[in-house]
């Protein structure tokens, strides 16, 4: 079961990561290029010394105070890292998904992986976006460290509250199930300081569509691939090898 | 009695390598999303750049 489950998540990863890094390079990193212009702007207007942005500053060469941290060349290197970031975080979410499938004690189908990847999309992207949407290099945030914090928080509440409200079904569960949910939001997310971005809002608004909609495909797919490969291997030689 | 012995232990044996499979298998989803999305080192935060953005994870 473990090489099964293993083999499964890798499949379902990689199925998820070849389709969406195409979407990624053809749809959001257009746009994050095309902030990062709006980004350098502001940095030299304004340095406001956080090493954060220092790091990012080092996307240009003239900045005297950026530290010369490593990153991949413009073009064809930071295509390829971003694949394989996305392969790295499909093959994640796919191993996620399926302990979060055996651990409920259902048996991984095309069916059951669509249903998880809708709570994971659910837990992972809507719910932490509610509270803080996805956001353009240059934008305005609130410090890193709480902003994670509450993501990770937003996305564990989030899917335990859906699997109290989806699987246990009893009315205390599903009450619980709705206060985990709601929980994240009424304390609220980290709040970006009021000062305004020089990005336009337009092309925010675009990316937060489409970092979304990429969101939901890259589950859809992790969810579908992993029912189909769970159940291919099943036919496989891994059957024989696993009663040998 | 002997006769049911079979399939009680085959299922046992599935049913005690789940938690097992499940175990690993978070533990390395969660460790691949840590150093894709999460991890503080600058050198992977500027190669998983733009599909941190992407994918709405916290960055910078």
């Amino acid at each position: 079961m473990i090489i099964r489950l293993l083999s499964a998540a890798l499949a379902a990863g990689f199925l998820a990561a070849v389709v969406v890094t195409g979407l990624e390079l053809t749809l959001t990193s257009p746009l994050i290029v095309a902030a990062e212009r709006y980004e350098h702007q502001q940095t030299h207007q304004a340095e406001r010394g956080l090493p954060i942005v220092l790091a990012h500053a080092g996307h240009d060469h003239a900045a005297p105070d950026a530290a010369p941290e490593w990153q991949p060349g413009e073009g064809l290197p930071r295509m390829a890292f971003t694949a394989l970031a996305t392969l790295v975080g499909a093959v994640g979410y796919a191993l996620l998904l399926g302990a979060a499938i055996l651990a409920c004690g259902r048996e991984p189908t095309r069916q059951v992986g669509v249903a998880f990847a809708i709570a994971g999309f659910a837990s992972v992207a809507l719910a932490p976006g509610l509270g803080l949407p996805p956001e353009l290099p240059g934008s305005e945030a609130a410090p890193l460290a709480t902003r994670q914090a509450w993501w990770v928080m937003t996305a564990a509440a989030t899917g335990m509250g859906l699997y109290l409200i989806a699987i246990r079904r009893s009315l205390i569960a599903i009450l619980g199930g709705l206060v985990l949910i709601i929980a994240p939001h009424v304390a609220g997310a980290p709040q970006a300081p009021e000062a305004a971005s020089e990005l336009p809002a337009a092309l925010a608004a675009q990316f937060a569509a489409r970092s979304l909609a990429i969101s939901f495909v890259f589950w859809l797919l992790i969810g579908l691939g992993f029912g189909w490969a769970w159940q291919a291997f099943a036919r496989g030689p891994a059957r024989g090898t696993a009663h040998a | 009695m002997t006769t049911s012995t079979l399939a009680p232990v085959a299922t046992g044996t599935r049913a005690a390598e789940r938690p097992v499979a499940v175990a690993i298998a978070a533990f390395l989803g969660l460790g691949l999303l840590f150093m894709a999305g999460f991890s503080p080192a600058i050198a992977l935060h500027n190669a998983a750049h733009d599909f941190r953005h992407t994918q709405n994870f916290p960055c910078h």
